[in-house]
């Protein structure tokens, strides 16, 4: 099963959290936003603590086959 | 003597001339619309204003650097007595040490460290803390009609809340409170303001101290805790550990006195904005407030350092160069937000930049929202008929650059 993580741009200030948790699911894009590289780089329980760990919550977590909602 | 201050005040380059201080939209909204990275060779700062670069530099902290006051030898403003200057060397080699003047590498793990008890999720379940809190604070004033909302709500709020996150027992509330209540002096400008700041200090050193010890031993779930087990860690020296309790007592306190002063003034300026807010209190309290944080927000400017050479708008900003950045300025920057000067509590979008952004986004802006939005919800239910209690003329704001701090707000509901 994989997850689909959406990064809303509106929101993400890069504070940079995600990143510096899950480097191989979040990298920087050139704005110095969060941007996602591979949504199953990393263990899904690393990625939701990414998910809660964004100050602005902009990360929005779901799984890729139910589209069921896991963050927030 | 009156000529000097004549002078003063008529030098443009015064970011402390009383008109400035009175209402720095005026002031600011110029330089952003006409010189958006200005020189003032008075500060010997660059201040920036644009929405747009305010995002941009704070999004590259490899080359704006955080470490501002402990390089920053230049003599305190306003004035202090002479006799208190190695007082305020004490200061400023205390606050060095906070996590709002760090760099990476070290800012990344002690930020990691304490990130997790500040997040959107852990603050919401101080909602229910901080409603109660909101509600004892108002059944207080209520008979009387009127209160002064900095003395008998603003103030005293987020001091029950972050003593609460300290793990303070009930009967050493008053203690910190009074230690609270002389931090803020790092915001005054009294000439002998180092002393009361510098009791502060000590004070919370004494007292935090042996808590250190204890919860290092046996943690529970406060901040105190947190810090202790990053020492443990290595993340934190111990006078790390002093300083950051004492700077999260600082810095939720002034701000948050802020936070509600100025956005209870926006309502009371705007009456059709408080009729709207009166009629769906619950519903329009989390946008209302974002709206008071962007309107007329608790801080008004923060600094950075130049770490390298960097060009912007055909200015050269050297390396060692002081920038100072204007949100007061940016949140009304009409490319960013339509009729920027008028206080909607609608607004959505709304990306204000009062809790800055990147890498030192404020640490506590989820529980500063919570506050915000419990304060004003609670306000619109309890005190519809809210109204100026002094007449407009006799508000007057802190000496400050960086903070946008009422010396008092009263008010009248009866």
């Amino acid at each position: 099963m994989g997850l689909k993580i959406t990064v809303d741009h509106g929101l993400c200030v890069g504070n940079a959290q995600c990143v510096g948790l899950a480097p191989e699911v979040f990298r920087h894009n050139e704005n110095r936003q969060s941007e996602v590289v591979d949504p199953d780089a990393a263990p899904g329980e690393l990625v939701l603590r990414a998910a809660g760990y964004c100050p602005t919550g902009a990360i929005e977590v779901a799984d890729a086959e139910t589209g069921e909602i896991l963050f927030p | 003597m009156a000529s000097s201050a004549t002078a003063a005040a008529a030098d443009p380059e015064d970011l402390f001339a009383p008109d400035v201080i009175a209402d720095p939209y005026t002031y600011f909204g110029r330089l952003r619309e006409t010189d958006p990275v200005h020189w003032n060779p008075r500060a010997e700062m660059w201040i920036l204003t644009r929405h747009e670069d305010l995002v941009w530099l704070l999004r590259h902290h490899e080359l704006f650097s955080s470490a501002v006051i402990s390089t920053d030898t230049r003599p305190p403003h306003p004035p202090i007595d002479p006799a208190d200057r190695p007082l305020f060397e004490e200061v400023r080699e205390f606050r060095a040490d906070q996590l709002v003047e760090k760099d990476r590498p070290p800012h990344q793990s002690m930020r990691a460290a304490v990130h997790e008890y500040f997040t959107p999720q852990a603050m919401e379940s101080w909602r229910p803390f901080v409603r109660r809190a909101v509600g004892e604070l108002l059944d207080e004033v209520e008979p009387q009609g009127r209160m002064d909302v900095l003395e008998a709500l603003a103030a005293p709020l987020p001091v029950r809340v972050i003593t609460q996150m300290m793990g303070v027992p009930e009967e050493d509330r008053d203690h910190l409170r009074d230690l609270a209540d002389k931090l803020l002096y790092i915001n005054r400008g009294e000439p002998d303001r180092m002393r009361h700041l510098m009791k502060g200090i000590e004070g919370m050193i004494e007292y935090v101290s042996p808590k250190v010890d204890e919860r290092a031993a046996a943690p529970g779930d406060d901040f105190i805790s947190v810090l202790a087990q990053a020492e443990k860690e290595g993340v934190f020296t111990r006078h790390q550990v002093l300083v950051n309790t004492a700077l999260l007592l600082f810095a939720g306190h002034e701000t948050t006195m802020n936070l509600i002063c100025n956005g209870t003034l926006a309502f009371i300026r705007h009456p059709d904005q408080w009729e709207r807010l009166r009629a769906d209190p619950e519903g329009l309290a989390r946008l209302a407030t974002e709206e008071c944080l962007r309107y007329d927000p608790p801080v008004k400017s923060t600094q950075r350092i130049a770490a390298e050479d960097v060009e912007r708008r055909g200015k050269t900003i050297r390396k060692g160069d002081r920038l100072r950045w204007f949100m007061a300025a940016a949140n009304r920057d009409p490319r960013v937000f339509e009729d920027p000067d008028r206080f909607d509590i609608g607004r959505q979008p709304n990306t204000h930049v009062s809790f800055g952004a990147g890498i030192h986004y404020c640490l506590g802006a989820s529980l500063a929202r919570v506050e915000g939005q419990e304060v004003f919800r609670a306000l619109a239910e309890r005190f519809p008929a809210l109204r100026l209690g002094v007449e407009p003329e006799e508000l007057s704001y802190q000496p400050s650059i960086q903070f946008r701090s009422l010396a008092s707000l009263p008010v009248a509901w009866n």
